[in-house]
């Protein structure tokens, strides 16, 4: 603030618009958040804040307290599988991929290689990096922000259904079997 | 504990109070000031601005999701080092030392049973996490870059899980790896060369499992750990956004 002390007018605390511009906001942050620096002030200012300590780390606190509790508790009851010892001579029947890469092994069943295997995975780990890149859309309101959320939410959605698909509807081959999910009588209950 | 004697406190209970004070320069939260000061001077508390928006720390705006993946991410650090002390890296010894964890030593069972699951809840706790940063338009500038840190935090997070995978060298283990690796295959000219290098060899052997146990224990961790505390870093500097 010293470089206004003495702009004719101004107080040394105030300075006038011009020399707002080229205050870096309270975050240091250089951006485009810079074209608007006395809105972006005065609206932090009137939020409310609380110390982090301790407001956050009571609940960080509390959270991690709880998912280990959780995780105990299931721990105590649910034994993680261990099947028998490696024979690269028998080949499990389906063999699956661990559970968060059934929705690639669910494209592979019904594109071709190269695209369930290479340019699907490609296209979706670069797309979600360069996301913040190629939308533009400066607004985080929802109701600005349609397309975005549209096509995240159809990602989602499309995700989690292969995922379903492969743990509980892939038997044998990885065919389809409705069997694992509705249970029929008689079917053999070890797959 | 009273003092003792005429010549003032007990020496024990003044060494342990400047012990005390020498380690934790400051009181409890009495007030927001004694708490800014403690935030600003403990190693632990400074990963945390002093102040924050009350609306950025609602439990509904962040469901604790990143907090709680980082908090899994020690919890797995920390069991998966118990089980390090009974695991050996061989095809010939992997299996039995898991059914001894399972059978013979003391909360061994529990123990992977804890990193199993840990690590199951982390890749959805990171997921969610994405999601929800996503949805809430988090990732906008000037947070793009943190966000891309972010995006390959997933993926080490994955890599991680997978690599874990491999070391109980059951038939789950081998031909879930066996399906997993032959995706890499399809790749048009690297494919086989990209599934050779990380299996060391043509099929799932002794290659690929002390390949992917030293990418479990020290390589993919200590990849995630830099990535986190840069995403960490940058989160402390940008400021956390708040509620819409």
């Amino acid at each position: 603030m010293a470089t206004v002390v003495g702009n004719g007018g101004g107080s040394p605390n105030r300075p006038n618009g011009g020399g707002r511009a080229t205050v870096p906001n309270r975050r240091g942050v250089t951006g485009p958040e810079l074209a608007t620096p006395p809105l972006v002030v005065r609206r932090r200012e009137e939020e409310e804040t609380v110390v982090t300590f301790p407001s956050l780390v009571f609940r960080e606190f509390l959270a991690a307290m709880g998912i280990t509790g959780f995780l105990m508790l299931v721990s105590t009851w649910v034994n993680a599988p261990l099947l028998q010892r490696a024979n690269t001579a028998i080949t499990p029947n389906p063999a699956k991929a661990p559970w968060y890469f059934l929705g690639l092994q669910e494209l592979l069943e019904r594109f071709p290689p190269v695209m369930a295997g290479v340019a699907f995975p490609t296209f979706v780990i670069v797309g979600m990096i360069l996301t913040p890149y190629l939308d533009k859309n400066p607004s985080r309101r929802p109701q600005d922000r349609k397309v975005a959320i549209s096509l995240m939410t159809v990602y989602i959605m499309l995700a989690v259904a292969f995922v379903v698909i492969g743990v509980f509807f892939r038997g044998v081959a990885f065919t389809w079997q409705w069997d694992r999910v509705l249970g029929h009588p008689g079917v053999n209950p070890g797959t | 504990m009273r003092a003792t004697g005429a010549g003032g406190p007990n020496p024990l209970v003044k060494f342990a109070s400047q012990l005390w004070g020498s380690i934790f320069r400051h009181g409890l939260p009495s007030t927001d000031k004694v708490a800014a000061r403690t935030a600003l001077t403990n190693f632990f508390l400074h990963i945390h601005p002093v102040r924050v928006k009350k609306s950025a720390i609602r439990v509904s705006y962040t469901l604790c999701l990143g907090g709680l993946s980082f908090f899994l991410f020690i919890l797995l650090t920390i069991s998966g080092l118990f089980l390090m002390f009974y695991y050996i890296p061989s095809v010939d010894q992997a299996y039995q030392n898991i059914k001894d964890l399972q059978f013979v030593e003391t909360f061994g069972l529990v123990t992977r049973n804890l990193h199993r699951w840990a690590a199951h809840g982390m890749v959805i706790t990171v997921w969610l996490h994405m999601a929800r940063v996503f949805y809430q338009g988090s990732y906008k500038p000037p947070r793009e870059f943190n966000w891309a840190i972010g995006s390959i935090l997933l993926v080490v997070t994955l890599l991680l899980s997978f690599s874990g995978y491999l070391l109980p060298w059951d038939q789950l283990a081998v031909w879930a790896i066996t399906v997993g690796t032959n995706m890499a295959k399809y790749a048009p000219i690297a494919g086989p060369y990209t599934r050779y290098v990380m299996l060391g060899g043509r099929t799932v052997g002794q290659g690929a499992l002390i390949r992917f146990y030293v990418l479990h224990v020290v390589a993919l961790p200590l990849i995630g750990f830099i990535l986190m505390v840069i995403h960490f870093w940058r989160v402390r500097k940008d400021g956390f956004t708040g509620g819409l």
